[in-house]
């Protein structure tokens, strides 16, 4: 070896020096290009995680009420992916829009990193460390305690029913007697007093959406928000399947055409508050014509005066349209639901037991409507005790307020002044994890830990117990809300034998025996435990309920709406099921999300008629001042046709003052002008109440929407058939030509990757689009950008405004994506080969190749291209959030859609392994797994068993511009348009 | 035929001719600093747009979705447009023996050669990541990557860059024989050097001639197929695309015609101010004009004709896109471009038919202006009206240009001009040779 080192002339350390110094040099020049991101391996790995091997935790989703089953993605130690537990008869597998979203409240970067303290010297907010943070708590507690002020403790939450809900009932029976309340911003108080009223159940039970063929809805948002809405869809979902050229029908009676609206067969735009009335009116029909199933007994007295002509009087819905509904309302398997907070005026008891009488005369108590299984929602306090509680406050009565995951300065009308409420406490500890309205006022905030990141269960209705579970470890220095009751007590002399847990777990774990013991009598608890954390949920059967009719509905008076008579126009707020009552307001995806009828993002607007629009000069984007007697607020206008021209209605969610950089000073809250008024009987708060005036302001500005057009303009896009169509066979086969092509057809061998979306079920709830951004690393661009139409999702869903033959409203929604074109205009234009067809089908994107001429966004004729226009930075830590399987895209390049291509190959190299072929059904593109309305289905087109391949052979089914000839990889399926109504 | 130069009061000879055209590269006046700086400061405001979008994105362009391509594809297909004119008069002109090109057609080649290398910028520009614009030309790399040929952008990239060289070629071949004239006059060095170069050792012999001669009839006729086949392929990345206002066959004559339409304003244009400063009235004459302003009008009723064939074209086809498309031109959110193009490109010229008009100055060099006014804004319209209204009503959108794209288009127009500043004064901008052609010749002996 010496020798040879000789004779070559360079010695062995020279020229390892050399290349050294070649190789140092070479790093340095391209970090000048650059960062040189590293890659860092674990120093001493953690058992049971394998680098690139996802793992899933089942847990609960605790966005709303409705408390779906979720399944968390969890990839090297962080939570990436929410999806929808199967297991949960809630979710099914589903999740909505706010739930994909969540994910954004756990990295959200506005989030309490840690505990902060009022210090009086310096007048501010001052970290402090947990330990003086819980005995802050445990002393001020053992002081009122003492000095017998213990009963002067409040506990202001939401709804959390299950063991947190006990644990609390616990602490504050130790520390002297304070009262509990749970406060839904939307508790639906009045079909609870309704149920009492007729059936003698203060209860809210559940409606069975899947098993009717006929829903008959009075403004209950059941698509939105209403009680339990991934859970409605799958019913909905159900209840649309066209079979043999029939499906069930849907009547949606509101005076705005929502969403759920858009969705319904009918959309009756009855005039604000007279619901009840249209609902006696149907039943005066069934009645008289002896349609009705059970015996009416005393209600044929209630419903006698409202006969179709009185009725029609009063609701301006058409006496033929009456005897019509009642008709199929009898005669087909029906359920009539109602609420809606949006309708919820002063006599929305009234309207829910006029609902009620619906049900009851055809027979649906026990069917559609099930009272053994109700809703934990239903435990919720009133507004009127909430009000009772702002008041007591207010009178100096509360001497401690605990605030958790609420935020009743933003939620409760302003004329109710919490602010000066909330002056008036003692001593304010908010467990919030973020700086809200309300927190701001706290004096010591402890922050809670993330539902992802805590123990817990929560019982959405009475036969569901669904587990929370902590998905990944700690982000911020912070605590579950449960051990911060627990350990709070812990700091303290007087109270330290409170509980003999020490953690939340351990409570949690001793209630859970009992439901062990009850479930799985014969099961260990570890097994027991480990089995529900691996289900998620556990079910336990109710025994069923029989409903009479109670005697109190002798009393009931159908008393009209009490309006406040100042105005012109009927105001109307609805919840938005992007930021529910505002807690999503600060998820930049839910921001971002185009709502489904304005498509507007970032901000609030107004709804108003084209007829009242043009009598006061009003255009889409024209400011205008809503006045109320309580005062006034500000926002653009949005010309809409699916509304009375007597009314006007505004989103609630946006008009945060605080909350966070994503939510904080964007769009208008509606409870600024609302009075706190309710309804008589369920003392529920009475949304629709007030009748405003509009001001025009005279200034104007671009409304900031994903989509300009109303209407498709005769073009096709998303086309529907009418029933009677579809039962005959002659439509078949229209638009099936063969276009002759000038290159020979493209084989493919194994897989031809394809979608079906049917067009009848889908809802334009936008689960897809936001799953889409969690799944794909798709940046979120915000209000300025987005005017500049570079909103960057994948999906962006269509919606059109078509017209009946009758003239009234078709709203048509069509998610439109990436084809996956056999023939894509889109790759032989790209000069250097960036986008190509892969021999699954697939129209591959090749960032790194890509040079931005951007011609195949041109070319595309579904215009479904994204281009970077910026390097888009996601705050931290909202990029811990990012999927490591999907590249993160830098400017200058084209993107889009790629039918999940790294879920394919994570399926194929586990079918590799075992030597077979992908399995129908063994992975769902992000956007097939969350549709909770199961209209979108993906498989490989070349298995003739898939269901995708069967799909595209449906009569309903066609190709968007199919006469382009591009050959997409996406079929729809037509919506069924049922006979006039 | 032989009489198209007025008989001058001060009678052209040989020597007068070498003389004047000597005169323009004297050393540069204050005047022509006065128009050289500000020209330089412009270009440097294009380059600090174009550094500011490279280090910040593409979106500082006006670019939005559905609108991909804007101003800069349309600053692209301009200045290839504004190219065409330079072959055309050199080359066709020259093979049809039109001899009022004569005196312009020096100037007309100048500005096609640096019309060229404008609008070659434009492509990289406009690209997404443009330090990776090398990915367009096929050239043997270790990844064996290779470019998409289906693709009209890579057709693209050899047209543009094959009339550049043909066009350059042509340029230099031309100025021989001048060059070697001043080269003769010029004392200083540096001067010397170059013309010397530049002048290939050119004797003028009999010999020298004869080949000369021949050899620039070929260039003139390979060249020819050029002014058609660049302008077509422009067109054809339009045309290859299925935008609805794209796709049609007749993009191609349309295109040509439309290039030589804009490329003959842009030549009046220019040359008006170069014969007023200079005093070339004796050289580029009034019948001149009078020859070009009658293209003017040929293709100018070709561009009208097309413009009324694609909107008949849209609704025979009975194709709601394509007729959706042309209603929105006309009556869309872009209608004022439209009709002033419409109003720049047909109506205006119609004033050309009158000899007085054709034979007036100032209003020949308001019309030109107007004239390329209108061309750029038809480029416009093809470009971003289509683009606006595609397929779907759902992904439909308006464009706004941004300032950076203003600066980088008003950076490109001094980037232009200062390559054409600079050969004024460097270069013969008359063709010493071709005029002394027409001249009597002189007496031997005479001196």
């Amino acid at each position: 070896m010496s020798q040879k080192e000789k004779k070559s002339g360079i010695k062995r350390r020279d020229f390892l020096k050399i290349i050294g110094v070649a190789g140092g040099t070479a790093a340095v020049a391209s970090s000048c290009s650059d960062p040189v991101e590293q890659i860092i391996p674990y120093v001493i790995p953690p058992e049971n995680v394998i680098p690139g091997i996802p793992k899933f935790y089942s847990s609960t989703c605790r966005e709303c009420s409705a408390g779906c089953g979720i399944i968390v993605k969890n990839r090297e130690g962080r939570a990436i992916k929410v999806e929808g537990n199967p297991n949960s008869p809630i979710s099914k597998g589903k999740t909505c829009a706010m739930g994909q979203a969540s994910l954004q409240g756990l990295y959200n970067p506005d989030r309490v990193r840690s505990p902060f303290r009022y210090n009086n010297e310096v007048k501010r907010m001052e970290p402090v460390g947990w330990e003086a943070g819980l005995k802050e708590l445990a002393d001020r507690v053992s002081k009122l305690k003492s000095e017998g002020k213990g009963d002067k403790i409040v506990y202001l939450s939401n709804n959390i029913s299950g063991t947190y809900g006990s644990l609390v009932k616990d602490w504050l029976k130790a520390t002297g007697g304070g009262k509990h309340y749970m406060y839904e911003t939307f508790s639906h108080e009045p079909i609870k007093k309704a149920n009492e009223i007729t059936f003698g159940k203060a209860e809210i039970p559940s409606y069975k959406i899947e098993e009717a063929d006929y829903l008959l809805s009075f403004g209950a948002d059941y698509l939105e928000t209403w009680l339990s809405p991934v859970n409605n869809t799958a019913g909905f979902s159900k209840l649309k399947e066209v079979k043999d050229g029939k499906t069930g029908k849907i009547v949606h009676v509101e005076p705005r055409s929502s969403m759920t609206a858009a969705s319904a067969d009918k959309w009756v735009d009855i005039k604000p508050g007279t619901e009840q009335y249209l609902a006696l009116g149907i039943a005066n029909v069934i009645i008289n014509k002896g349609w009705g199933k059970v015996s009416p007994g005393n209600v044929s007295a209630k419903v006698s005066s409202f006969t179709p002509k009185v009725v029609s009087e009063l609701t301006e819905v058409k006496p033929e349209l009456i005897e019509k509904i009642a008709k199929e309302f009898a005669t087909n398997k029906s359920l009539a639901i109602g609420g809606g907070v949006a309708n919820t005026a002063s006599n929305a008891t009234e309207t829910h037991v006029a609902v009620n009488i619906l049900n009851y005369i055809c027979g649906n108590i026990g069917k559609t409507v099930d009272f053994s299984d109700t809703l934990s929602i239903s435990n919720t306090s009133s507004y009127g005790e909430i009000k009772n509680l702002v008041d007591d406050m207010r009178a100096g009565n509360v001497e401690l307020l605990i605030v958790h995951n609420v935020n009743p300065l933003f939620t409760l009308p302003s004329e109710l002044n919490v602010r000066e409420a909330l002056a008036n406490v003692g001593y304010i500890v908010s467990l919030s994890s973020f700086t809200d309205e309300t927190s701001e006022h706290a004096k010591l905030v402890l922050p809670e830990s993330s539902s992802f990141e805590s123990w817990g269960d929560y019982q959405p209705r009475k036969s569901i117990i669904s587990i929370v579970q902590p998905v990944m470890n700690q982000i911020f220095n912070t605590k579950s809300a449960g051990d911060i009751l627990i350990s709070s007590t812990k700091s303290n002399e007087s109270l330290k034998d409170t509980f003999t847990e020490n953690t939340y777990l351990e409570y949690l774990q001793s209630a859970w025996k009992k439901v062990g013991e009850y479930v799985e009598p014969r099961m260990r608890f570890d097994e027991f435990w480990e089995k529900a954390l691996i289900n998620g949920v556990v079910t336990v059967d109710q025994p069923e309920q029989i409903v009479t009719l109670s005697p109190k509905l002798d009393s009931i008076v159908f008393k009209p709406p009490v309006f406040s008579e100042d105005g012109d126009y009927y105001f109307i707020t609805y919840p938005s099921y992007r930021f529910l009552d505002g807690r999503g307001a600060n998820k930049p995806w839910l921001q971002e999300l185009p709502e489904a009828l304005t498509t507007s993002v970032w901000d609030s607007w107004v709804e108003v008629h084209p007829d009242t629009a043009s009598k006061l000069g009003l255009k889409t984007g024209s400011f205008v001042k809503i006045e109320s007697p309580l005062g006034s607020i500000e926002t653009q206008v949005f010309v809409y046709e699916g509304i009375r021209p007597d009314t006007v209605a505004v989103p609630f969610g946006q008009g945060h003052k605080s909350y966070g950089r994503y939510a904080k000073d964007r769009g208008v809250n509606p409870l600024n002008i609302l009075p706190s008024s309710f309804d008589d009987l369920s003392k529920g708060f009475a949304w629709l109440s007030t009748k405003v005036n509009l001001v025009k302001t005279g200034n104007e500005d671009l409304l900031v929407r994903t989509q300009y057009s109303l209407s498709q303009e005769d073009r096709r896009i998303a086309q529907a058939i009418s029933l009677e169509k579809l039962s005959h066979n002659d439509d078949h086969h229209e638009s099936h030509e063969e276009h002759p092509d000038f290159y020979p057809e493209k084989k493919y061998a194994k897989y031809r990757w394809a979608m079906n979306i049917d067009l009848n079920k889908c809802t334009g709830c936008g689960a897809c689009v936001t799953a889409c951004y969690a799944e794909n690393n798709i940046p979120f661009v915000g209000k300025s950008e987005v005017a500049k139409r570079r909103e960057m999702g994948w999906i962006r869903i269509e919606r059109f405004f078509e017209k009946n033959e009758d003239g009234s409203l078709d709203t048509r929604f069509i998610p439109m994506l990436c084809q996956h074109c056999g023939n894509a205009p889109c790759e032989p234009v790209c000069p250097v080969y960036a986008t190509y067809h892969n021999p699954e089908g697939l129209n591959g994107m090749v960032y790194n190749r890509c040079v931005g001429t951007r011609y195949c966004a041109n070319n595309c004729i579904y215009k479904v291209r994204r281009f970077n226009w910026f390097e888009y930075k996601i705050p931290a830590p909202l990029n811990w959030q990012l999927n490591p399987d999907v590249t993160v895209r830098s400017k200058g390049v084209m993107e889009k859609c790629t039918f999940c291509v790294q879920r394919i190959t994570y399926a194929k190299d586990l079918a590799k392994d075992e030597n077979r072929l992908v399995k129908e059904g063994e992975f769902k593109t992000a956007c097939e797994q969350v549709c909770p309305s199961d209209a979108i289905v993906f498989g490989n087109l070349i298995d003739e068993d898939s269901k995708v391949a069967k799909l595209s052979h449906d009569k309903r089914g066609y190709a968007v511009l199919e006469e382009i000839n591009a050959k997409p990889g996406i079929t729809y399926l037509k919506k069924v348009k049922q006979e006039k109504v | 035929m032989n009489t198209l130069i007025d008989p001058p009061k001060n009678p052209i000879t040989y020597a007068r001719v070498t003389e004047d055209v000597i005169r323009m590269l004297d050393k540069p006046s204050a005047k022509w600093w006065a128009l050289f700086i500000p020209t330089l400061m412009f270009v440097g405001l294009g380059a600090s747009c174009f550094i500011y979008q490279v280090t910040t994105g593409l979106g500082v362009a006006g670019y939005r979705h559905p609108v991909f391509w804007g101003v800069y594809i349309t600053d692209f297909v301009f200045w290839v447009g504004i190219a065409h004119s330079g072959t055309l008069i050199s080359a066709i002109l020259f093979l049809f023996r039109a001899r009022f090109r004569m005196s312009i057609y020096r100037i007309a080649e100048g500005m096609t050669v640096f019309a060229v290398l404008t609008a070659g910028l434009f492509p990289i520009i406009h690209l997404g990541r443009p330090w990776n614009f090398l990915w367009l030309i096929p050239y043997p790399n270790s990844r064996e990557l290779w470019v998409n040929f289906k693709s009209p952008l890579v057709w693209d990239v050899f047209a543009v860059t094959t009339y550049l060289t043909v066009s350059s070629v042509f340029f230099l071949i031309g100025m021989i024989p001048d060059i070697a004239a001043v080269r003769d006059k010029v004392k200083e060095t540096p001067r010397k050097i170059i013309y010397t170069i530049l002048s290939f050792g050119w004797k003028g012999s009999n010999w020298e001639w004869l080949h000369y001669t021949r050899a620039y009839l070929f260039f003139a006729a390979l060249a020819t197929p050029l002014v058609l086949s660049v302008h077509s392929v422009v067109s054809w990345d339009f045309a290859m695309g299925n935008v609805p206002g794209w796709h049609t066959t007749i993009f191609p004559p349309y295109f040509v015609a439309g290039a030589i339409f804009s490329g003959l304003a842009m030549v009046i244009t220019l040359t008006i101010p170069i014969r007023k400063i200079f005093s070339l009235e004796d050289y580029i004459t009034l019948d001149n004009y009078d020859g070009m302003s009658k293209l003017i009008i040929l293709t100018s009723c070709i561009v009208g004709y097309a413009y009324g064939t694609e909107f008949i074209m849209a609704w025979y086809s009975g194709s709601p896109y394509e007729w959706g498309q042309f209603v929105y031109r006309a009556t869309g959110d872009y209608a004022l471009f439209y009709w002033t193009m419409v109003i720049c490109n047909c109506i205006v010229p119609i004033a050309l038919w009158f000899k007085k008009v054709r034979r007036n100055i100032k209003a020949l060099f308001i019309i030109s202006i107007l004239i390329n006014v209108g061309m750029w804004f038809e480029r416009f319209n093809i470009i971003v009206i289509s683009l606006s209204h595609e397929f779907d009503p759902g992904a439909w959108g308006v464009y706004k240009i941004s300032f950076v794209e203003a600066g980088i288009t008003i950076g490109s127009f001094a980037w232009f001009f200062m390559f054409f500043l600079i050969f004024v004064k460097t270069l013969p901008s008359i063709s010493i040779a071709e005029i002394k052609e027409t001249l009597p010749v002189p007496k031997k002996g005479g001196h």
